[in-house]
């Protein structure tokens, strides 16, 4: 018998990582048009791409949590083929901000 | 051993690139019997890229300067211009993509439509990326190899 529920952490986790992988772009765009903002997290960890990775990571890692505990620990509730298109659009969208920006803004 | 520290990060690379290939396949024909083994492979997928971006991202903090100042006085600077800066940031969405889909395909793939579906496209999401990946590490070693050429 086919169903089409999703578990909880699988949609929150799939939002999160829809967010986290467009503020990941953002986060370049950021980074490499201000000084200061690439300054500041060289100091954080010593490297700014250490800070931007770790910084990430997190974010998608306690997002994804977050997420899942909400709605009386149930969970964010979604479609499917909302949850789908915003996965695939959120990465889709992530990597052609970090690819767009240096073929043509930097 | 910089140098084998670099092929291992490679060869993680690849080893999460096959493994998530296997889970794909595998998802389009799920039944009961290649459950536990999509798991299985799932994981192995997300441990290779773990192990890829850790070693890889030792060597690119502590010895890639190096190349990176060849490259840039080299006949290919673009190897580092566009393709070592966008590499170092797409991997971020490659190590999310990897560590999301043993979350994915925890569901019951043989009896959820869904779940199939999603885990379908986060794997094909996986293998079009670490392809990606691969690509730019060729031009970025390229690049290096044209520089060194062009001084001699």
């Amino acid at each position: 018998m086919e169903n089409s529920s999703l578990s909880k952490n699988t949609i929150a986790f799939g939002l999160s990582l829809a967010v986290t992988s467009v503020i990941n772009g953002l986060l370049v765009v950021a980074k490499e048009k201000s000084p200061a903002v690439q300054s500041l997290m060289k100091r954080l960890i010593g490297h700014h791409w250490i800070t931007h990775s770790a910084g990430i990571i997190l974010l998608f890692l306690v997002l994804g949590w977050l997420l899942a505990k909400t709605n009386g620990g149930q969970g964010v509730k979604i479609a499917f083929p909302n949850l789908l298109g915003t996965v695939v659009g959120g990465v889709a969208l992530g990597a052609l901000i970090i690819v767009g920006f240096y073929l043509f803004a930097d | 051993m910089n140098e084998l520290l670099l092929m291992a990060h490679v060869s993680f690379g690849v080893l999460c690139l096959l493994a998530t290939v296997w889970v794909f396949v595998d998802t389009l024909q799920a039944s009961e019997a290649n459950l536990a083994r999509i798991k299985w492979l799932s994981r192995l997928a997300a441990s290779a890229m773990w192990l890829a971006f850790l070693v890889g991202g030792w060597w690119y903090v502590t010895l890639y300067p190096a190349d990176k100042a060849i490259i840039l006085k080299g006949p290919w600077p673009f190897a580092h211009n566009l393709f070592m800066e966008t590499k170092e940031h797409l991997v971020i969405l490659l190590l999310l993509l990897t560590t999301y889909l043993p979350i994915v395909a925890a569901g019951n793939l043989a009896a959820n439509k869904a779940a199939r579906k999603l885990t379908l496209w986060v794997a094909a999401l996986i293998v079009l990326l670490a392809l990606t990946m691969e690509g730019e590490g060729a031009f970025i070693a390229m690049g290096v190899k044209v520089a060194l050429l062009a001084g001699k």
